[in-house]
């Protein structure tokens, strides 16, 4: 069976690796196939997401929830089908309403097989 | 692990005892005596408590003026300036293709300067002829401009360099091993400009710390307390000896600017103090043997301690204010000459007001109520901190070996080596958090809230980059055009040349050349760091 496809995007030019590495490496032992954007532009991102037919995206948000906002909206657009996560400094507002969307969102202090268990099920 | 016989370890994995007697680490040195293990100086605190410095600022430059004036006004005996990421770090302004993209995140972490009239707007009304200022710079490319803007502003208020208090930092750690940017200059560029601040100060300003070396970064990235000392030598030595190879200024003078580093204080507060103790012992003796200084100034260690923002929790974010008083307090036993304590609302949001006022308010509590200023390193003697304090030097001395072996600091970063040993570490500690081996107290044990009430994180606005952007389109219109390109150009000359970039750099921020278009000559002229690492 192929491994499944996850995009982890950094949403800003804030370059802590240290949770999304973390991530990136949790996922890839659990099996899926991982591809990292780097600070790519939101434009960048999305574009990535779609050439790369990725089953899922997951956003590492450092930065203003408005630039997440702007990207969930662009793939929306473009890749309908795919699922998104989100992970981060996340303030409770931002995470609540990023929830009422249906958004699964893990803030800091989450477990690395909490992320992969939302892995499984989101590409399942 | 049996549940009979559980291994106790420091938080950096030395094997504890449960009691000690021997006093094998024990040194009779008083304190403000060589190799200064006991103190950096004889009465300590009695002299002259530890420096409250803490960061401050966001939005705009008229709003992080004004949060600098209300932590001054509120005790803080020295201030730090907080520049917008996206724009400082990378050199860019705010028409920048890769800032435009994400304007939302304009001034989130800082104020957007980029100009010398941005550093006037800030500093109006500070006295920084007698205020411990730190103007930004952080970041190792960013660190030319900041403090050619801070010291230009000096000069226009008809303020002599000599006597201007300060620091700069241009730490490595930060952004070519904690924080990665997304354009950068090499390493070895980056050792350019730090030779060249270095001996710019030794020449001229006495009283300014040319760069700090943080080994906090290091360690938040996830560096262990022996590693993290370790990493800061390794540093260190890479900047005394280009200095040594340059011989243009005294070694024992840029010794002493080098002198200035800052260590991350976590939640293991015993090893945490006995780091600061070790690191002291290590720099004497560096100084000492490798480059044969006798003096006392340049071999005594002056620390700025930074509690550890990540062990702030996002859950039950009231309990962060118990361990910033924790991680303060070690930094007070171990002897810090100056400290900044994060955020309660650290892993939620950028500070908050109150997040800062209660920082002050821990650090204030430490040294007026809790009797701490009254007897230097207190302890000294114990079985268990000197037993700890060796452990560390000598753990620390291996790994100074091994970055020597890989090539020196800059090669260790240039490979990626480094940030593979941080890396080991984030997991293993992640898997311990995970697991229940490490508790946390809110996020892996005791996770039940009564609280009411929730932190709900500091919100801005997103107007800024629009302010910003109108800012330096008046900039353009209104400086001298042709000062501005011409002293660009020798600027550009400067850096292709071997002389002083400082002088350079201070004219063309004084003939208003912008941020980003310091960053361009940088571009141009060094290209960008490979960086090492995927994320």
């Amino acid at each position: 069976m192929t491994p499944k496809k996850i995009l982890l995007a950094k949403t800003g030019v804030d370059g802590h690796w240290r949770g999304v590495s973390l991530v990136a490496r949790a996922l890839r032992d659990a099996g899926f196939e991982v591809i990292l954007t780097g600070m790519a532009k939101p434009e960048e991102i999305v574009s990535s997401a779609v050439d790369e037919d990725v089953d899922l995206v997951g956003l590492s948000v450092g930065g203003h929830i408005d630039v997440v906002n702007r990207i969930l909206v662009m793939l929306e657009e473009d890749c309908p089908d795919t699922n998104v996560f989100i992970g981060g400094a996340i303030p409770p507002w931002a995470a609540k309403e990023l929830r009422a969307k249906g958004f699964e969102v893990f803030t800091p202090g989450s477990k690395l097989e909490d992320i992969v268990h939302s892995a499984k099920r989101l590409t399942a | 692990m049996s549940d009979h016989d559980p291994v106790w370890t420091s938080s950096s994995g030395i094997p504890l005892e449960s009691f000690y007697t021997s006093n094998e680490g024990s040194n009779a040195a008083r304190p403000g005596e060589a190799p200064y293990t006991r103190g950096a100086y004889p009465g300590m605190y009695r002299t002259k408590p530890w420096r409250i410095f803490q960061l401050s600022g966001y939005g705009s430059p008229e709003q992080e003026g004004e949060r600098i004036r209300f932590l001054l006004e509120h005790g803080e005996t020295g201030f730090i300036m907080e520049h917008d990421r996206n724009t400082a770090d990378h050199m860019y302004n705010v028409d920048h293709d890769e800032v435009i993209a994400r304007k939302e995140d304009v001034g989130l972490t800082g104020a957007v300067i980029q100009s010398i009239r941005d550093y006037e707007t800030v500093l109006d009304g500070i006295e920084i002829e007698k205020t411990y200022g730190h103007p930004g710079g952080g970041v190792v490319q960013h660190g030319p401009f900041a403090l050619g803007c801070y010291w230009s502003v000096a000069k226009r208020r008809g303020l002599s360099l000599k006597e201007l208090p300060g620091t700069g930092q241009s730490d490595y750690f930060l952004t070519y091993h904690a924080c990665v940017t997304k354009q950068q200059v090499p390493t070895r560029a980056g050792l350019r400009f730090n030779a060249d601040i270095i001996e710019f100060c030794t020449e001229n300003m006495p009283h300014w710390v040319p760069v700090s070396i943080a080994g906090y970064n290091g360690a938040e990235t996830g560096l262990n307390s022996y590693q993290e000392i370790a990493a800061v030598m390794a540093n260190a030595t890479e900047y005394l000896d280009e200095i040594q190879r340059r011989d243009r200024v005294s070694l024992v003078a840029a010794a002493r600017g080098v002198a200035g580093v800052s260590f991350r204080i976590s939640m293991d507060l015993f090893e945490d103090a006995a780091k600061l103790r070790a690191a002291r012992k290590m720099w004497h003796d560096l100084i000492a043997r490798r480059y044969g200084i006798d003096n006392k100034k340049a071999q005594i260690l002056r620390i700025h301690s930074l509690t550890a923002g990540s062990a702030m929790t996002y859950q039950q974010p009231i309990n962060n204010i118990v361990r910033g008083t924790i991680m303060a307090l070690a930094g007070v036993l171990g002897g810090t000459q100056s400290m900044g304590v994060s955020g309660y609302d650290e892993a939620i949001s950028i500070p908050s007001e109150h997040a800062h006022q209660t920082n002050l308010r821990i650090q204030q509590i430490l040294q007026e109520e809790s009797n701490l200023c009254a007897v230097a390193d207190p302890l000294g003697g114990s079985y268990y901190v000197e037993s700890l304090t060796s452990s560390l030097e000598e753990k620390a001395w291996e790994f100074y070996e091994q970055i020597q072996n890989q090539g020196g600091f800059l090669e260790s970063l240039d490979s990626g080596w480094l940030h593979a040993r941080a890396h080991e570490n984030q997991m293993a500690e992640q898997m311990s958090i995970d697991r229940g081996i490490k508790a946390k107290v809110g996020v892996n044990v005791f996770e039940e809230d009564v609280c009411s009430f929730e932190i709900d994180g500091f919100r801005s606005g997103s107007s800024e980059w629009e302010n910003a952007k109108a800012r330096l389109d008046n900039l353009f219109e209104t400086r001298t055009e042709h000062l501005a390109k011409s002293s660009l150009s020798d600027l550009e000359s400067a850096c292709r040349g071997d002389t002083n970039i400082m002088p350079a750099v201070m004219a063309a921020v004084d003939a208003d050349v912008s941020l980003g278009e310091i960053g361009e000559v940088w571009r141009k002229v060094y290209g960008n760091w490979n960086t090492p690492i995927s994320l």
